[in-house]
């Protein structure tokens, strides 16, 4: 059994002479296992899970009400209007979508480029993936006029012969976030598939033993398993890279494609892609940093993998301001009229206030994390990951609602305002995200037990005899 | 209806006196189908409608036109030569304050549902206006009057026409033996001839009778006007087409006069420069009007200043541009040297008209008091006008009393208590009576009130009795046009309750029995009919709808010198009131959607947007940027408006073009008993109008409240930002295209050099396009956004009404809207408009972007919605640069009363709830004359498929064709030099190109480049 700490070690500065400490705590693989399984092992969740799911499911409850009103009254109870096609609902989506970047990115990027860090936090991060997936989904299929016929979107064959229009970039969507969603989904179970068992074996009630010996899918952790396993997870990742970068692009193209002005422009599938692993590492570390303090998970989720973290924000938020200049940049420079006033118009009409909001919270707070100080302190971590998601929220915003109240026809600008259904139906969503990640806490090993054990100490230089990767269930083979 | 065959000789006739009114009947029609008992007694139901569907099917089956053989059939027998389903034509007319409009009603199946002008009709040429467009709406409306009330104290009792018989035939049987003391009538003006007979026949069976008319809004100025200059008063209309230049002084010759239709359609044929033709219009007036806003000079001048101007302008023509009078006018040049000090213009003016004798006209709204109309009698005169571009005919009513003063000498004889009965027939004189006489409490004096009124308004409320009016569209009456002609008003369908017509109401007041509204016309008919052949005469007349030779004969009176010296010195004595911050002035206006009130719960006009300020369900306090800024009043800002004591709190709307220190309030809203759609809508200003302040007063003075109150408006929904407002202002400049006429002498490939487009490259193959290609053009030189299309768009194609919430929030359902936009300084603000609806590109951004393909483009070219497939997802709107694709964001078709629902086009679908919709070039038009031109074995003719909105356009600004045909309009129009594509740089390919408006400033005045001289 390993220590546990509550006090932050700091393995943030490496030692070149020795590989990097990941997992701080002199843990052991028994305590590992312990550590991770005895959170979901615990009998009887604690009363602070109990109220938190309260609190998120009845927001998602709230959300699931709102989506009913919706879809018996009409999407006029929302704010649109003519000029303002798409408000709050595509705005979501695109923010969720974005935030399902992480990951991915995490998952399969980083695995081939064998950043061994991510072993940490990948299981959460593809879960928060998937479950902001599922937030996502739920919007572009209730944001249509006719709900119960959006099956149509599907080319499904039917007797009229009747496809859909191929060169619409929704049906793209429909495409990029289905198979995303699937990829992910894959990718994530797959990954599990060995701690399920170990929670198998670890079982103690019928209930549990059923249950995760159903998702373990039969493990035994014989050689042949393995080997099959570490093959398709390799696939998996390769086939997941792409994605990264295409569902972005591709539900960027919802935008670059039409000819509003603020929206036609190429930059877009960069710019979103950059965007999203901002919003997705953001809203990892928002929800990592509180969980690994409940959980006592410092050592697992050590302050060097929050540092890298925001390295990569740092990173992705200043790609994400640069792009924010070239924009202004091209429309100034490519002399439509159009799309200059576009642009002016974002930052000196009256949407002002979101686009500022936008330019402060993604541009500027993450520049804070050039100071090692900001960025080794939890707390300053997640403040600022805060921002960069509303900044990142206000992003969507500011593009999709922005460039339409006012585009080609003066006669026809509006202003878009949200009404108290566009509000709840979007706080439910995160209500359902917390529930479904509270769930996950609850249910699931949030750390990759497996891997995490390939990149202990104990693997490598300190016991010179070579070991099989593997997971031991508890105990170290002596 | 197995019991309708049990007689033989009954087997399929049935009288509709037995359906309507018969209490037998009724108790039968319970008896048999308890059903229709449980039909609330407030709704028409369908069987009920059918019914009368079919007794209307007969009668038009008979000759053509509405007969009145008064016989239903059922449909099991089909009538020979009606063939369901296809809509027939009727002609017809209707009558608004006395002015009459002509009018071919389209039924469907028995059921009128689309109104338009009468081809035949020299006014109309086939044009209507809003109000026309609007009629069948107001027909199926839920809240006509059903039935007849009587009230006692505070209750009211259902009655039967027959209850009112009873009782008519016991006080009026009194009436008739007294010869009509304490009786008075209080009518509508009507230019009926045969009530004016039936008014003859009042005299003569009620020799003590009073007779009342009343009209809120009036042309009595000019009928004084045209009293002192010629000694009796006679009508000016205008020959627009022969003027070269136009001077209007608060005169709106394009929406508010007799001939409007016919005024905007010379007019702007008169600058078909292709034609080799152009005009000048000057307007001075204080608030926007349809036709300041085709002024090449607009003037903002407060009302009461507009008398001085023309006196200054009278001044110039006279003493220095040497203008010589025609014949002696001792004093005038003295009353002419009061004129003070003239503006700049002015003189430029003067040269003009100098330059047009007897090819210029200098018109005179009826807001101007009567000296103001003399001087411009005496001006056009003096110019060669008279006979030329100004013609007079004949009033047939001249020698009745001003309605001010008719409703004066009313309340006289109440207050003296010499009145016992009152006969209202129409109008509303509760609502809309002066604010300094009681109505209320003058009805209340009188023991015995009638009101006959197609709903119960306010006052029928305050009446004992209210009878149920027959509408126009269910009534036999005939009207004069205002030259004369005659026409007969037909009914296109029975009434749809138990409506009569105020002939009929006075035939059964005067003879003590019913008589059919026909036999009446008919007999008036009958004496302007030739005695040989009258029947086929007769049916021509009812074919056509106007009487030929029927005109009057135009009259060059004489003038009268010493009226127009009296008058003139009366006017310059009078100096106009300094205005300011404490005493500015209130502008009485009509509203340019409810008229006077009277369409206040038609949904479609109340929508409508105001034609300059957009604004719907609602009016306002409408001020200049100038005035509104030194008040400290904010647009949307809840004001105490106070004139002479009377207050009222109205909203403020800020306007740019308003001459300073006036407000101009529009008239009609506010109603607190028009029906479901009208009541509480905006403010009613009626409650700061007296008889001596009907046009415009000064001595108002306008306070704030503190509070706002919200406007929904169809264009401008917000504040704007100053971002905003130089944009919009810049770029309405390239999205509607205008010249000078000097401009386009020198070039008139201008516009092309207007227009810089980059290399055009499509992004995959184009189309090509065999045998029809639709296209159309709207000429902005013509365009004057009157809105007629508007409605006539709403009426074809069953587009709903969404409410002033959903306006406000930005989801009106226009398929066309008119986009206006102000050009220069606010206060003396250029107008440009431009009717938008889908422009049906080629290279459709909407059709690439739905992901379903519920928007494909036709062989034709046209731009289809299948709202079958449209799942909703609205990106089609996003893409869409015109901004003409509508929402359906929620079922606005719900809860439609069922006979209401009888206004819809059957041709048309209705919109489900979550569905995409937008301007079809009204393509079951284009199908129903293909099929007819393919049955005949024939091309399709130019010309012969006209869109709603074009074939309602009253100055041809739409044309509508087959642009693969080289020989059509449309494909000449489109090649015209002024022809443009809106956001043509997007290489979207609309089909729907524009014509570049051309101003013709005058040279003297167009130095500064606003087109305003500098003061």
């Amino acid at each position: 059994m390993g220590i546990l700490l509550t006090k932050e070690i700091d393995n943030t500065v490496h030692d070149p002479t020795r590989p990097h400490e990941l997992i701080t705590g002199g843990q052991t693989f028994t305590s590992v296992t312990d550590h991770i399984c005895g959170i979901v092992e615990r009998p009887g969740a604690p009363k602070a899970w109990w109220i938190s799911i309260g609190i998120t499911a009845s927001l998602a409850a709230v959300m699931f009400a709102m989506i009913a009103y919706l879809i018996f009254t009409g999407v006029g109870v929302w704010g649109l209007n003519n000029p303002v096609g798409w408000g709050w609902a595509i705005v979501n989506f695109v923010f969720w979508v974005g935030i399902g970047h992480a990951g991915t990115l995490i998952s399969a990027i980083l695995f081939l480029l064998r950043q061994k860090w991510r072993t940490s936090i990948n299981r959460f991060a593809e879960a928060m993936t998937i479950f902001a997936v599922i937030c996502a989904g739920i919007f572009p299929g209730i944001h249509v006029g006719r709900v119960w016929v959006v099956w149509w979107l599907f080319p499904l064959p039917n007797y009229q012969a009747m496809w859909p229009n191929f060169r619409s970039p929704l049906l793209w969507d429909v495409f990029a976030v289905g198979t995303y969603a699937t990829v992910s989904l894959l990718f994530w179970y797959t990954g599990m598939v060995p701690d399920l068992a170990t929670l198998r074996d670890r079982a103690t009630s019928k209930v549990r033993k059923i249950a995760y010996g159903f998702f373990a899918l039969g493990w035994r952790g014989s050689n042949r398993h393995w080997h099959r396993y570490e093959k398709a997870y390799l696939l998996l990742a390769g086939l997941a890279t792409p994605l990264v970068l295409s569902v972005h692009s591709v539900v960027s193209f919802d935008f670059a494609t039409a000819q509003v002005p603020g929206w036609h422009t190429t930059i877009f599938p960069p710019y979103f892609v950059a965007g999203a692993i901002f919003s997705g590492f953001a809203m990892v570390m928002t929800c990592l940093i509180p969980a690994r303090r409940v959980f006592n998970l410092q050592n697992f989720i050590t302050l060097y993998h929050l540092e890298t973290m925001a390295k990569i924000i740092l990173a992705t938020g200043t790609m994400v301001g640069y792009a924010y200049a070239t924009e202004f940049f091209i429309a100034w420079y490519g002399g439509n009229p159009a799309e200059q006033f576009a642009f002016v118009n974002r930052a000196f009409g009256p949407y002002a206030w979101a686009y500022w909001t936008m330019v402060s919270c993604n541009v500027i707070s993450p520049q804070f994390f050039w100071f090692k100080k900001i960025r080794t302190n939890p707390w300053s971590l997640l403040v600022i990951t805060i921002f960069v998601n509303i900044g990142m929220w206000f992003e969507r915003f500011v593009i999709t609602v922005t460039s339409l109240s006012r585009d080609f026809l003066p006669s026809s600008w509006g202003y878009y305002q949200p009404t108290i259904v566009d509000i709840l139906t979007f706080v439910g969503s995160f209500g359902l995200f917390f529930t479904l990640v509270l769930l996950f806490v609850r249910f699931l090993p949030m750390i990759a037990m497996a891997e995490v054990k390939t990149v202990m100490p104990q693997q490598h230089w300190e016991n010179k005899t070579a070991r099989p990767v593997g997971d031991y269930h508890g105990t170290n083979p002596e | 209806m197995s019991s309708m065959n049990k007689s033989p000789d009954q087997a399929y006739w049935r009288s509709l006196e037995e359906l309507g009114d018969k209490p037998e009947f009724r108790q039968f029609l319970e008896g048999e189908f308890p059903a229709e008992a449980a039909v609330p007694t407030d709704a028409v139901s369908r069987r009920r409608f059918l019914q009368l569907m079919g007794a209307s099917v007969a009668m038009a089956g008979v000759v053509g036109c509405r007969w009145p053989e008064e016989k239903i059939v059922p449909f099991t027998s089909r009538p020979e030569g009606v063939d369901p389903g296809i809509p027939r034509g009727f002609a017809t007319a209707m009558e608004l304050a006395g002015e009459m409009r002509p009018l071919v009603v389209t039924s469907y199946d028995g059921r009128p549902i689309k109104v338009e002008g009468n081809a035949d009709h020299p006014l109309s040429l086939g044009a209507t206006d809003h109000f026309a467009q609007a009629l069948v709406l107001e027909l199926f409306d839920p809240d006509r009057s059903r039935h007849a009330v009587e009230r006692h104290g505070g209750t009211e009792h259902k009655r039967s026409w027959n209850d009112f018989e009873t009782y008519a035939a016991e006080h009026f049987g009194a009436l008739r033996a007294s010869g009509g003391t304490g009786l008075a009538f209080l009518v509508e003006r009507s230019s009926s001839p045969t009530r004016a007979a039936m008014q003859d026949r009042v005299r003569e069976v009620f020799p003590q009778a009073g007779w009342f008319e009343w009209e809120p809004l009036t042309r009595d100025n000019e009928r004084s006007g045209a009293a002192q200059a010629f000694g009796h008063a006679v009508a000016t209309n205008y020959r627009l087409g022969e003027a070269k230049v136009v001077a209007c002084f608060d005169a709106d010759l394009f929406q508010d006069h007799p001939t409007a239709l016919r005024n905007a359609r010379e007019y702007t044929a008169a600058r078909r420069v292709e034609d080799g033709r152009m005009n000048r219009l000057y307007v001075v007036e204080a608030g926007y009007s349809i036709t300041g806003g085709m002024a090449d000079h607009r003037f903002p001048t407060a009302s009461s200043a507009i008398g001085t101007t023309l006196l200054q302008l009278a001044a110039e023509l006279t003493t220095k541009q040497g203008l010589d009078l025609p014949g002696d006018f001792g004093g005038m040049k003295e009353a002419l040297g009061h004129a003070g000090h003239a503006p700049a213009w002015i003189p430029a003016l003067a040269r003009d008209l100098m330059h047009h004798r007897g090819a210029s006209v200098i018109a005179v709204g009826s807001r101007q008091p009567d000296w103001v109309h003399t001087l411009a009698h005496l001006l056009n005169r003096a110019l060669g006008n008279t006979g030329r571009t100004v013609v007079h005919v004949d009033l047939s009513d001249r020698n009745r009393p001003h309605h001010a003063a008719a409703m004066g000498f009313l309340a006289d004889s109440v207050g003296r208590g010499s009145v016992n009965t009152l006969v209202v027939l129409g109008g509303n004189p509760v609502f809309d009576g002066p604010a300094d006489t009681d109505m209320a409490g003058l009805f209340a004096k009188i023991e015995h009130t009638i009101h006959l009124s197609d709903f119960v308004n306010e006052t029928s409320k305050a009446c004992a009795w209210h009878l149920p009016r027959a509408h126009t569209l269910e009534s036999w009456s005939d009207v004069r046009d205002a030259e004369g002609r005659y026409s007969v008003v037909q009914p296109l369908i029975r009434p749809l309750y138990e409506g009569r017509t105020p002939i009929e109401l006075l035939a059964l007041l005067l003879e003590g029995s019913p008589a059919a509204g026909h036999v009446l016309v008919r007999s008036t008919a009958d004496g302007m009919l030739p005695v040989l052949d009258r029947e086929t005469a007769w049916l021509k007349l009812l074919q056509s709808g106007v009487l030929t030779g029927s005109e009057s004969v135009e009259v060059v009176p004489t003038l009268e010198g010493r009226g127009i010296v009296a008058g003139v010195r009366r006017g310059a004595a009078a100096h106009a009131p300094e205005l300011g911050e404490n005493n500015l002035e209130i502008i009485f206006q009509r509203d340019p959607s409810l008229y006077d009130g009277r369409f206040a719960n038609n949904g479609w006009l109340q929508e409508l947007p105001d034609f300059m300020t957009k604004l719907t369900w609602d009016n306002a306090a409408i001020l200049g940027y100038a005035t509104a800024e030194a008040l400290g009043v904010k647009h949307g800002d809840l004001l105490t408006l106070d004139v002479g004591g009377r207050t009222l709190e109205m909203a403020a709307f800020v306007q740019p073009g308003q001459a300073p220190w006036t407000c101009v309030v529009q008239l009609g809203h506010g109603r607190t008993a028009a029906g479901r759609v009208g009541d509480g809508t905006g403010f009613d200003t009626y409650t700061l109008r007296t008889a001596a302040t009907l046009d415009f007063s000064d001595g108002l003075k306008i306070g704030r409240t503190g509070r706002s109150y919200p406007l929904s408006t169809t264009q401008d929904h917000f504040a704007i930002d100053a971002t905003g407002r130089n944009e919009r202002e810049q770029r309405s400049h390239t999205l509607i295209l205008e010249g000078t006429y000097e401009e386009y002498k020198q070039d008139p490939n201008f516009v092309e050099h207007r227009h810089h487009l980059p290399p055009l490259r499509s992004l995959w193959e184009e189309r090509t396009y065999e045998g029809h290609a639709w296209g159309m053009t709207i000429d902005l030189n013509s365009c004057n956004g009157c809105n007629a299309c508007v409605v006539a768009c709403q009426a074809e194609n069953n587009i709903p009404v969404v409410g002033k919430d959903q306006v406000g929030r930005g989801r009106e359902m226009s398929w066309i809207r008119l986009d206006r936009y102000f050009q220069g300084e606010p206060d003396e603000a250029k107008v440009a408009q431009q009717p938008v609806a889908c422009v049906h590109c080629e290279m459709a951004p909407c059709e690439q972007v739905c992901p379903v393909g519920a928007t494909m483009h036709s062989a034709e070219g046209l731009n289809e919605m299948a709202y079958n497939r449209c799942v909703g997802t609205r990106y089609c709107a996003n893409n869409c640069p015109y901004k003409v694709r509508r929402f359906n964001f929620f079922n606005f078709n719900k809860d439609i009363p069922d006979v209401q629902q009888m206004v819809y086009n059957p041709e048309v679908t209705i919109r489900a709830r979550g569905v995409m919709e937008k301007c079809t070039y009204c393509v079951q038009r284009i199908e129903s004359v293909k099929i007819e031109a393919k049955n005949e074995g024939r091309e399709v003719r130019d010309g012969e498929i006209k869109t709603a909105c074009q074939q309602t356009c009253p100055t041809d600004a739409i044309v509508f064709g087959d642009l693969n045909d080289e020989t059509s309009k449309v494909a000449e129009l489109t090649a015209n030099e002024r022809s443009y594509h809106m956001l043509a740089e997007l290489n979207i390919k609309p089909r729907t190109s524009y014509l570049a408006r051309l101003r013709n400033p005058n040279p003297e005045l167009a130095e500064s480049s606003d087109g305003h001289p500098a003061h």
